[in-house]
């Protein structure tokens, strides 16, 4: 009886101790403080991530790792076992990976729109175009150039399905240039060839070229980022209590009026939209 | 005729040569005797042009057609034949010819030989060959025997008189050995330190020396 | 594991597009190899067969180029090709041509710094004995490069493992478009990123034999060169 009353006593003692340091959380009381997020270039090239992660840190006193890569990489290192949360837009991409039992679920909690930019002469006449797949039939129709990323990337995935409602498939056409490259190279070669292509906004704006902006916000073009937070039972390392706390945070109130807020200072306007 | 003015040449403010006056006649054969380092091989490469002298001028008549084989000939990485054909131009390329060139030094027999697998002494007969595959009227020799052994030497001093003879051709060369320059020259000018101390008929210069530079040279020489 | 089995059959399977980047990297890398040694040798036996002044600033100035950073090199074939820069009416950018170009510019100084270096040893005593029988300038040199072959042949030789194993300019000026431009090294990158690792790891081991069998040609013709 004494010493179950030791014991109650002690575990009391260390609840007290617990409770007392709860205000400025320390890094001692998470067991694994370090969260590898895996995303992609465009919320992190953007400046997005990099904004978000020091407001995180300081709320939940988890360390984020963050490597960014086209979303087909990003996805693979998830499943090599070398992250813990995704944060991706690639809708069929992203069901493939949770149907080989990767993660449970996916959280669309953002989006932002597609754009189409090109030459400012406009050679195909996208301009008038009503949706993606319109604009698209155009770029066809008039044999103008066009960039395609060419690496399973968000950006790529999204492009091959608006080819597909258009009707088209230009894989083997010759003004279809596929890079294999990220979205700033895949600018510069639609520069230096007058060509057309699918961009995320946030990348164009912050690229340095003389492309114009000549379609956005159709319906077609919408971007939806979500999370997945991949589950332990394939690598036992992996930060699955790390993952969830960041996407409770990412979707808490907080965080989603920081990125509504973010990119009106440098653009005027902003480069994401929380869904709420 | 070759003429040396004032000649002079220095090498890191050391006159290896000197020679204020000096007269080749192209009707004797002439040879260069001296020490290492007397000047010998500089002088030669002057006459050959490959040298150019610092001070003074080289004037020459009728040696449109000359010769000059180095001290230690290069041998290329072919032939033994091939080697010695590269003295001729490409059209007028005969096989005899360079066959009797090898045969008049004893090289035959190594024609298909690759020329970089030859002994230093074997080196020094193709690049004989070399010089005596085609009419000239000037060769200019240095040491030219000096890594032949004894039948080596002879065999090249056979085949430079022979040819000297038929072609009609002066020799300038030179030699360490005072009994060679007797076997195959009329003149000598014995050199010491960048000068010509004394010149004159082989026999004089080499049996009643006046220098007594060369006295001790040729002591040297007595066993 | 699974990864190297899948890569095998990549290579021996039906492939079309493995069977043509490598078809583009092999002709890209033998026509910059061509010209960089067709400029390269002569110009290198230029400068190591002879004395001249200034040989001393000329071979200064081969070996900084000889140390220039492939992707500096790709830059500035970049901008002189781009649609901006003062050859980009030729409209070359992003082609076979304008890779070829890049390399050449890479691999001509290694070319012309390697020879002369070989040629410089025997030079010396080739010229003498040269000279001596009268032999004319240009044909002494012609003389030189066929003494000095074989080792002239394993410089080609690394000026073609260089092509082949360049990334940093190919890709800045080729832009690793899909059935034109885009060859061993580019794709591997871009596999790598895409995490497609078996289509990686398939270019990588046809990369690896090309260098290894090019690797021991060298040996070969080096050990044959000093016999």
């Amino acid at each position: 009886m004494r010493k179950y009353l030791i014991v109650c006593f002690t575990c009391l003692m260390l609840l007290g101790l617990i409770a007392c340091t709860a205000k400025t959380p320390p890094a001692a009381e998470i067991e694994n403080p370090v969260i590898r997020l895996s995303t992609t270039t465009s919320v992190n090239d953007s400046g997005l991530l990099p904004y978000l992660q020091p407001h995180f840190e300081a709320d939940t006193g988890y360390k984020l790792e963050i490597t960014s890569a086209g979303t087909g990489a990003a996805i693979e290192k998830a499943r090599t076992g070398d992250a813990d949360c995704l944060l991706v837009h690639a809708k069929s991409s992203e069901e493939d990976f949770i149907g080989e039992g990767f993660g449970e679920e996916r959280l669309p909690f953002m989006f932002n729109y597609f754009v189409i930019v090109g030459p400012a002469d406009d050679p195909a006449g996208i301009k008038d175009a009503a949706t993606a797949a319109e604009a698209f039939a155009a770029i066809a129709n008039s044999g103008s150039k066009f960039v395609s990323r060419g690496d399973d990337s968000g950006t790529h995935v999204k492009e091959k399905n608006i080819w597909k409602d258009a009707g088209f498939d230009p894989a083997e056409e010759d003004w279809y240039i596929s890079v294999g490259a990220g979205m700033g190279q895949t600018l510069t070669v639609a520069d230096e060839e007058l060509a057309y292509t699918l961009s995320d906004k946030a990348t164009f704006l912050a690229h340095d070229n003389s492309l114009s902006l000549l379609k956005e916000e159709a319906e077609d073009m919408k971007n939806t980022y979500s999370l997945i937070a991949i589950t332990p039972e394939r690598w036992e390392d992996t930060n699955h209590a790390g993952a969830l706390a960041f996407i409770e945070w990412i979707t808490s109130g907080k965080a989603l009026d920081l990125i509504d807020k973010y990119g009106i200072e440098e653009y005027g306007e902003p480069l994401f939209f929380s869904m709420r | 005729m070759i003429v040396l003015k004032d000649v002079k040449k220095v090498y890191d403010e050391r006159i290896v040569l000197n020679i204020p006056h000096l007269v080749f006649d192209l009707t004797k054969r002439y040879a260069l005797i001296g020490v290492n380092g007397s000047g010998k091989t500089t002088l030669l490469r002057i006459l050959a042009g490959i040298l150019k002298p610092d001070l003074g001028e080289v004037t020459s008549t009728s040696t449109n057609n000359m010769g000059y084989m180095p001290q230690s000939p290069y041998a290329f990485r072919f032939s033994v034949e091939k080697n010695v054909a590269i003295a001729l131009d490409k059209e007028q390329v005969s096989k005899d010819q360079v066959l009797e060139a090898l045969k008049a030094v004893g090289m035959d027999h190594l024609q298909h030989a690759y020329g970089n697998q030859l002994s230093g002494g074997e080196t020094q007969r193709m690049a004989l060959a070399r010089m005596i595959v085609k009419p000239r009227n000037l060769l200019l020799l240095d040491e030219p025997t000096a890594s032949a052994d004894i039948r080596g030497t002879s065999q090249i001093e056979k085949a430079l008189l022979k040819y000297a003879d038929d072609n009609n051709c002066t020799l300038i060369l030179s030699t360490h050995s005072p009994a060679q320059a007797l076997r195959l020259v009329d003149e000598v000018l014995f050199l010491d330190e960048g000068r010509v101390i004394e010149q004159g008929p082989a026999e004089d210069v080499l049996h009643h020396p006046k220098h007594p530079v060369i006295q001790e040279f040729l002591d040297h020489w007595k066993i | 594991m699974d990864g190297l089995i899948k890569a095998i059959n990549l290579l021996f399977g039906e492939n079309p597009e493995l069977r043509q980047i490598i078809a583009v990297t092999l002709r890209m890398s033998l026509i910059s190899t061509s010209i960089s040694s067709l400029v390269g040798i002569p110009l290198g036996a230029l400068i190591g067969s002879r004395e001249f002044k200034g040989k001393h600033w000329v071979q200064r100035f081969t070996n900084t180029l000889m140390g220039v950073p492939p992707v500096v090199a790709g830059l500035a074939v970049f901008l002189m090709l781009s649609r901006s820069g003062p050859l980009g009416s030729l409209k070359l950018l992003y082609s076979v041509t304008a890779m070829v170009i890049a390399q050449v510019v890479l691999i001509t100084p290694i070319m012309t710094g390697l020879t002369a270096t070989i040629i410089s040893i025997p030079a010396p005593r080739i010229r003498e004995t040269a000279q001596g029988v009268g032999i004319s300038t240009w044909r002494q040199m012609g003389l030189m490069i066929y003494e000095c072959r074989s080792q002239l042949v394993s410089t080609v030789l690394v000026g073609f493992g260089r092509a082949i194993a360049e990334v940093g300019a190919v890709q800045i000026v080729g832009g690793n478009v899909q059935y034109k431009t885009r060859v061993m090294t580019t794709a591997i990158m871009m596999q790598t990123n895409m995490g497609k690792f078996h289509f990686a790891i398939s270019l990588g081991i046809v990369l690896l034999v090309i260098s290894f069998g090019i690797n021991a040609l060298v040996n070969y013709l080096e050990s044959r060169g000093n016999a």
